[in-house]
């Protein structure tokens, strides 16, 4: 039969491109601060930004999700660790666990420095948990076992930001979902995100504390993210004009849309890239212009979310 | 084995939607907020001389290869040894994720709200908590050797139920000769819904 109506749905909405945005990019920032500091150099106030700030990100937008379940005691379904075994074949089921433990990681990894640490030590309800014996005691172990910490969320952080993607792979009704590409802009645009997050730290609330050779680094990664991104948007742009009426119809959504094409890819892609390159190759310094690209880097995240999810045509023969 | 699966014959369907109030009253379904466990989609097809009124039933195609099953992170759906897809209302956390996955439209929210209207519209009500909702055959009146309300109280017997296990059964014969065809096949869903078009 043919297909008579072409729609959008009204489930997941505007709030689930929060969840998606906030979930990616917090996932992604733990991971790129501990890769950084595990690897490259032993940066303290980095990693406090970036697993705290992470965790910040991943609880709002878990907590957007959580909020909109019809029934909340359900949750422990997922969130215990025996969920993924039960529904291996689920991604939800899959990055409920990265979540849970990305998060755990992240705050054992951050805090033998946290309680190191005066400014926070000196704090009202804070300082007072981080002097508590038990804490230490933990924060012990932590540093104890730094390196398997690091790597459950380096690997846990890199998941939930595949896992992103991967969810709005899993149906397959909507072209512009159901195909391979999806998982991988997801990932590059939660890393993207994540290396502007982090400059944005670094340029501002951590600038002296940071050796300088770490922000250059993030700043030329953060162009190749946004290259490898205009691929993707663009090869997209090619797979959705033809093969079938959906994904057409996704295509004359997204680019007949000021938002998509002005918010999204000029001023979240293209006009951030030319700024980072003038900033690496080309005579601007100062925080400003990195600051401002790295601004625009955040908001074209959010908008490819919600616009990726708008934009999801359903057909049906009825 | 037993492998339920339904023909609709879009040439006798007359859209008295009968189906609708039958499945309605039998799973006390939160009507209020349009949500259906199946729905008689009604339009006109044509122009000029030439318009004529288009009905087409749908509801849960109780896939073989059921995407919203997949999706559920929580295990709350699954599928029967007879090949009926359900939910398990205690486990469902109600994410939406099958809704989103469904090709037919067939997953709906049946939330609080509907609980609390529910117990005022229904009286009883069987439903206890919150949950994505969806067609079950009847699998309660199938344990009992029935047929799913909707097939039972289609006047005009557009609605078929049988076991494509049984070679003899008029809806297999249908489904084998070709005569009566999935929607959407192309998506690997392999639906257990067959459509008769029309002539």
């Amino acid at each position: 039969m043919d297909i008579l109506t072409f729609t959008t749905q009204q489930h997941w909405t505007t709030w689930f491109a929060v969840y998606l945005f906030l979930g990616g990019m917090g996932a992604a920032v733990v991971a790129v601060s501990f890769l950084t500091h595990m690897y490259l150099r032993e940066e303290k106030e980095l990693v406090m930004w970036g697993a705290l700030s992470g965790v910040a990100m991943m609880v709002v937008g878990s907590g957007m999700l959580f909020l909109h379940l019809l029934n909340k005691w359900a949750i422990f379904y997922i969130v215990s660790p025996y969920g993924v075994f039960h529904k291996p074949d689920s991604w939800i089921a899959w990055g409920s666990q990265f979540i849970v433990w990305i998060q755990i990681a992240a705050v054992l990894y951050a805090l033998p420095y946290m309680v190191e640490k005066p400014r926070l030590l000196g704090w009202p309800v804070i300082g007072n948990i981080l002097k508590m014996p038990i804490v230490l005691q933990v924060a012990g172990v932590a540093k104890k076992i730094h390196p398997l910490l690091g790597w459950v969320g380096i690997v846990t952080g890199i998941g939930t930001a595949v896992y992103t993607g991967l969810l709005l792979q899993s149906f397959p009704a909507v072209t512009l979902w159901h195909n391979p590409a999806v998982p991988i802009l997801f990932t590059v645009s939660a890393f993207s995100t994540a290396m502007a997050w982090l400059l944005i730290v670094m340029y501002t609330f951590i600038y002296h504390r940071v050796d300088h050779t770490i922000r250059a680094l993030y700043e030329r990664i953060d162009l190749g993210l946004i290259t490898a991104e205009l691929i993707i948007i663009f090869s997209f742009f090619n797979f959705t004009l033809s093969g079938s009426e959906g994904g057409y119809r996704s295509a004359e959504m997204l680019w007949g849309s000021n938002g998509w094409l002005f918010g999204f890819v000029l001023f979240g892609l293209i006009v951030p890239l030319a700024m980072e390159m003038k900033c690496v190759f080309g005579s601007w310094s100062g925080k400003v212009p990195i600051v401002t690209a790295s601004l625009l880097v955040l908001n074209g995240g959010f908008q490819l979310r919600a616009y990726f999810m708008a934009a999801g045509i359903y057909a049906y023969p009825w | 084995m037993t492998h339920y699966a339904m023909v609709i014959d879009l040439a006798t369907c007359v859209g008295c939607n009968a189906c609708m109030a039958a499945c309605s009253l039998e799973n006390q379904t939160p009507v209020w907020a349009d949500h259906w466990r199946t729905k008689v989609h009604d339009r006109e097809v044509g122009d000029g001389h030439g318009i004529t009124r288009r009905f087409i039933p749908r509801l849960c195609n109780h896939c073989d290869n059921p995407p919203c099953m997949t999706v559920c992170p929580s295990g709350a759906t699954y599928k029967t040894k007879e090949g009926v897809v359900l939910v398990e209302v205690e486990r469902c956390l109600g994410c939406g994720a099958c809704a989103m996955a469904c090709p037919y439209d067939a997953r709906y929210p049946a939330t609080s709200d509907d609980i609390d209207k529910g117990k005022e519209y229904y009286g009883k009500l069987q439903r206890k908590s919150p949950s994505m909702d969806k067609c079950s055959f009847c699998y309660h009146r199938l344990l009992k050797e029935g047929e799913p309300a909707c097939v039972q109280t289609c006047v005009g017997y557009a609605r078929m139920f049988g076991d494509l296990d049984q070679p003899n059964d008029p809806v297999t014969q249908m489904v084998r000769s070709g005569k009566a065809r999935p929607l959407m096949a192309h998506l690997g869903t392999r639906p257990n819904v067959y459509y008769i078009p029309e002539r």
